[in-house]
């Protein structure tokens, strides 16, 4: 994939499916987003570009998903947490490596690192364990 | 400046609950001849349609809900235009009526709410619910509905302290006004001790803290000062509305132990109705998850950020409490058919205000709230009522 593309919503989420996770980033004033955004949360532009990120931040909320839809019933009970991203974004993806039964032993706050996940669904999913 | 022209003048809904062999037109049709002809409201009044509904595509594959439903009904051929905002699809239609009259471009508008979610799976109903949230970047993860609660409960227990068995206590007092609720799904009472049975749904939400999947339909007629007086001697007058959106990834907010479309919207329709929280008698508000309760009420005012749990604990938020809160049992137990619940919030707040809500009256009732809240909170929307003697 053209890193000097402009992103698309298309292109971010096939970067996941590849296991090489880009973010948007505002051109104009810098600010890392991710989810993609149309438009710049701290100044308002819309022109975008790619930047990668270091891949750590820490654990801002999270949940154990034991009832599931349909497309994802194989995988429960499974963790999905907002995470803070070192470069100030935040994002949602899986928890791996934490234990399902034991979700009061999880603290906030705590520091994760990006990875990915296979999902029985036949998806890759965008994850994060401890770091 | 409060509006001064919307009147509700009639409010029904039908039984909510798994409404076995009822189809959605059908449960429909109930709630708008409960609010019309049975009201004394000549059908032939009616001018214009504001229909909720949030996802009948995947629960019972109908789209262009809006004539199919009036039609159904009797009402064919007048304006009829479907809202959808996921869990406020129904209040969104009752401001789309509120703006018609305001306006004056109608004197008389129905609005009307309706979901059927039994006839599928659970897991079916939990997708379609999830299509409430983001689908490329919070569904794909496979987060859930009661998942993005469960998150916020996360946030609000860390923020706050609030425990697992303050949320349960919603629940019990949820069920306590349910079991006088003829209407209701769930007409029964449960302890505390029921309430915390660990059965999880979403970490740390368990299936007392979660709204039961339901069926059926609620309607209001709407109209002008001058016409207001042909159908009754007590209408209720809506003086504020407010709504708010906010994003609609849980993980784009600064704050997730507070919704701030709810802040917005309400602090919307106080100003407008030169009102404030002290002001209120009560409110019904969007529980589809017990936090979701405890929030609102810190979200509309009632009671100052992480105190919501503790208003609960010590019965503020009861019947018989200073600001009874869901006092007919709430989506808790009376149920949450998706796209009635706005509308039907709406008919509890008038049949309270009147003073025709049976066992759940409650001792003051001149002005009431509600409050009705979509998806993961990214619609919002607030309503002021008052009675017109009051
Ligand atoms: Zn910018």
């Amino acid at each position: 994939m053209n890193d000097e593309s402009k992103p698309t919503v298309e292109a971010y989420k096939q970067y996941i499916e590849s296991e090489d996770f880009h973010a948007y980033k505002c051109v104009d004033c810098g600010a890392v987003i991710a989810p993609p955004s149309g438009t710049c949360y701290a100044c308002g532009s819309n022109k975008m570009e790619w930047t990668t990120v270091k891949g750590t931040g820490k654990l801002v909320a999270f949940t154990v998903i034991h009832i599931a839809p349909e497309a994802f019933k194989a995988e429960a009970p499974y963790y999905v947490g907002i995470i803070e991203l070192d470069e100030g974004t935040r994002i949602t993806g899986r928890l791996k490596g934490f234990d399902t039964n034991h979700p009061e032993e999880v603290s906030l706050g705590s520091r994760v690192v990006l990875d990915y996940e296979h999902g029985e669904s036949g998806n890759t999913y965008l994850a994060f364990r401890p770091e | 400046m409060p509006l001064n022209n919307t009147n509700i003048v009639s409010g029904a809904q039908t039984k909510f609950g798994a409404l076995k062999g009822i189809s959605l037109r059908e449960m429909f049709a109930e709630a708008v001849d409960k609010a019309t002809a049975d009201a004394g409201i000549p059908k032939e009044d009616i001018q214009a349609a504001f229909i909720g509904t949030f996802i009948p595509e995947m629960l019972v594959h109908q789209g262009h809900t809006a004539p199919l439903l009036l039609d159904f009904a009797g009402l064919k051929g007048i304006p009829a235009t479907r809202h959808e905002a996921a869990c406020a699809s129904g209040a969104t239609a009752l401001r789309a009526g509120i703006m018609a009259i305001e306006s004056g471009l109608y004197d008389t508008v129905l609005v009307a709410g309706a979901e059927k979610m039994t006839s599928v799976s659970t897991n079916k109903v939990t997708e379609a619910l999830a299509a409430a949230a983001d689908d490329d970047f919070e569904s794909a993860v496979g987060l859930t509905f009661p998942g993005v609660f469960g998150m916020a409960a996360v946030a609000h227990m860390d923020k706050y302290g609030t425990t697992e068995e303050d949320m349960a206590r919603v629940a019990v007092k949820a069920h306590k006004n349910g079991a006088k609720n003829p209407l209701a799904q769930f007409q029964k009472e449960i302890t505390l001790e029921k309430a915390m049975t660990p059965r999880y749904i979403a970490w740390p939400l368990k299936l007392f803290d979660c709204s039961p999947i339901s069926d059926g339909a609620a309607a209001l007629v709407l109209t002008s000062n001058e016409k207001a007086k042909e159908y009754t001697d007590l209408p209720v007058k809506i003086v504020g509305t407010g709504q708010a959106s906010a994003s609609m990834n849980l993980c784009d907010r600064d704050q997730l132990a507070s919704f701030e479309a709810s802040v917005k919207a309400s602090r919307a329709a106080y100003e407008m109705a030169g009102l404030s929280p002290k002001d209120m008698d009560f409110a019904v508000v969007h529980d589809c998850f017990t936090i979701a309760e405890i929030i609102a009420s810190e979200d509309i005012g009632f009671f100052e950020p992480g105190t919501g749990a503790k208003a609960v604990e010590d019965g503020i938020t009861a019947m018989d409490g200073d600001k009874p809160i869901n006092p007919m049992g709430g989506l808790k137990a009376v149920g949450h058919p998706v796209g009635a619940t706005g509308v039907k919030q709406a008919v509890v707040i008038y049949r309270e205000l009147i003073g025709d809500a049976g066992a759940n009256q409650i001792p003051k009732h001149d002005v009431g709230l509600m409050h009705n809240f979509g998806g993961t909170g990214a619609t919002c929307v607030v309503n002021i009522m008052r009675r017109s003697d009051a």
